[in-house]
């Protein structure tokens, strides 16, 4: 139905206006709540704050954790902080899509000239989002800075934020795709993969069972995010593992469009 | 008026159990946390003790703040939040019933579906992972006491928490923070014993700690009966303290309610 009424012949570059107009918008909404905006990054800037007490108290029992020392480890949370951060701002409506689909709300998005998970992706700016970016990447320079990383590192360090975020909003956009299927008003599927991040992958991956690190490789990437980029940093992984961060990114976002648009196709609106 | 509070609970009970799939994925992931946070502490702690923790008494930690967050994060927040946020809570201001006390038997119904899973989950967990026993009977006793004030304190937490969508236009960013004060300060992060004076202090003096922290000292006998009845005391201050508390705030925000169109 959505291929029908979502023309294949939309250009990159309308998409990308529709996108930035759309974002814009939401801005704009956002100037005009200033205490919402203020009270949002606060919550944001709170989770990071609470991420580095945690890693502090557990450095402060323990000199090293599989190897991995403090600074590496701010760096794990706050590439993971940044990436997660990222999504809330730029596509913090995929988040609806299971409400959407509920009650019937994505008919009228079909009916417009613009990609359906564009339009759903921009109906909402996190403004947490603000706060998790800014104080992420605080963490990470921190990280980056005391683990002893030099200026030369920093092309892979903007490398690694770029395939992060592209990684992560794609992965959030499949997973809040389940919904198509899998009804319900709620995102678990991406709800789970966020919490099982912030449990699992803040941590080095050597501390789990051989399939968890096959799992977050190679079946759903999230070690792409930060695990990866992180440890080839830091020298617990070889270089050429950075090769797999724009490959996982691709891959990432190819699965995640792939697995939206059979969503739409099996959408059969609310009611029937 | 209580046959009021029942069917609010009813259908909010339904309406966790409407969506089976859902339902069950979200109790079946959230065995994945537990999984993860025994992988660590297993290697963290080895054969030594972390905390004044040995290895059966962290797998006993870990598993009460696996059932105590599966209960906790079960509640009808989401619904309540969606009310401020898409002005529905216009229609339950004309209504002559109390607006916490049937939100909080929305929650404690939503809470209440997640109980058949919790308990499997958490008896799946203790026949797989072996974690040390209770302190005694009465420490066992003392901690199911301590676990049933979760339901009023998830209550009291969320309820505060969806309070501030009447300032903010998302629900999202709020159960991001909560979902981050609640994992550490409880200690299902790091335990408090590990944490330094002032901070373990800090944690003392909020509720989340009794997420957590409480049932399982309660539980391995880290406090004896005195300090446990305290404890439970404690919890019970704050489950009235937090009804009474977002009260006030409610009264307070109630005036600031933007319906749109209105």
């Amino acid at each position: 139905m959505a291929d029908t009424l979502t023309p294949d012949r939309l250009t990159a570059r309308h998409v990308g206006a529709v996108y930035r107009r759309a974002l814009l918008a939401q801005i704009r909404a956002i100037t005009e709540y200033p205490g919402d905006f203020w009270v949002m990054a606060s919550a944001g800037v709170m989770w990071n704050v609470l991420q580095f007490a945690f890693l502090t108290v557990l450095f402060a029992a323990v000199p090293e954790v599989a190897g991995w020392r403090y600074h590496e480890m701010l760096m794990l949370s706050g590439l993971l902080t940044v990436a997660a951060g990222s999504t809330a701002i730029l596509c913090d409506g995929i988040w609806s899509t299971g409400q959407m689909v509920l009650k019937g709300e994505i008919d009228y998005r079909m009916t417009r000239p613009a990609p359906v998970v564009v339009q759903v992706a921009t109906t909402h700016i996190g403004m947490q989002g603000f706060g998790e970016v800014g104080f992420g990447l605080v963490m990470v320079a921190y990280g980056w800075i005391g683990a002893g990383l030099g200026p030369a590192s920093l092309p892979l360090v903007l490398l690694g934020i770029v395939c992060a975020v592209v990684i992560e909003c794609a992965l959030i956009t499949l997973f809040c795709a389940v919904n198509f299927w899998i009804k319900g008003p709620m995102s678990n599927f991406a709800f789970v993969m966020l919490d099982l991040q912030h449990h699992a992958m803040t941590m080095p991956l050597g501390l789990f069972p051989i399939g968890v690190k096959v799992v977050t490789m190679f079946v759903v990437p999230v070690a792409f995010v930060n695990f990866v980029p992180v440890a080839a940093l830091s020298g617990h992984l070889a270089p050429w593992w950075v090769i797999g961060m724009p490959v996982a990114a691709a891959a990432s976002v190819l699965a995640a469009l792939g697995v939206y648009r059979l969503g739409l196709r099996s959408y059969d609106s609310s009611g029937h | 008026m209580a046959s009021v509070d029942v069917a609010l609970a009813t259908i909010s009970f339904k309406r966790k159990i409407a969506y089976k799939t859902t339902w069950l994925f979200s109790i079946l992931f959230g065995g994945w946390s537990l999984l993860a946070g025994l992988a660590v502490w297993s290697h963290l702690i080895g054969d030594g003790e972390l905390g004044g923790y040995d290895w059966p008494a962290m797998k006993a930690y870990l598993i009460i703040g696996f059932l105590t967050s599966t209960l906790a994060w079960a509640g009808a927040d989401w619904e309540m939040a969606n009310r401020i946020l898409d002005g529905l809570i216009a229609v339950d201001l004309t209504k002559p019933i109390d607006f916490q006390r049937a939100r909080a038997a929305e929650y404690i119904g939503g809470m209440t579906a997640s109980v058949p899973a919790a308990i499997l989950g958490t008896v799946a967990a203790v026949l797989i992972f072996q974690p040390a026993a209770p302190a005694s009977p009465l420490a066992a006793a003392l901690t199911v006491l301590s676990l049933l004030f979760i339901f009023p304190l998830a209550f009291g937490v969320n309820y505060l928490a969806t309070m501030a969508c009447f300032v903010t236009q998302r629900y999202l960013g709020i159960q991001w923070a909560r979902d981050c004060f609640l994992a550490f300060f409880s200690g299902m992060m790091v335990p408090l014993a590990l944490m330094p004076g002032w901070l373990q202090g800090i944690a003392w003096g909020l509720p989340f700690v009794h997420f957590t922290t409480t049932p399982a000292s309660i539980y391995l006998g880290r406090v004896d009966a005195l300090g446990a009845l305290g404890l439970i005391a404690a919890e019970a201050a704050w489950a009235l303290g937090l009804w009474f508390g977002t009260r006030l705030v409610w009264n307070r925000l109630v005036k600031k309610v933007t319906v749109h169109g209105g």
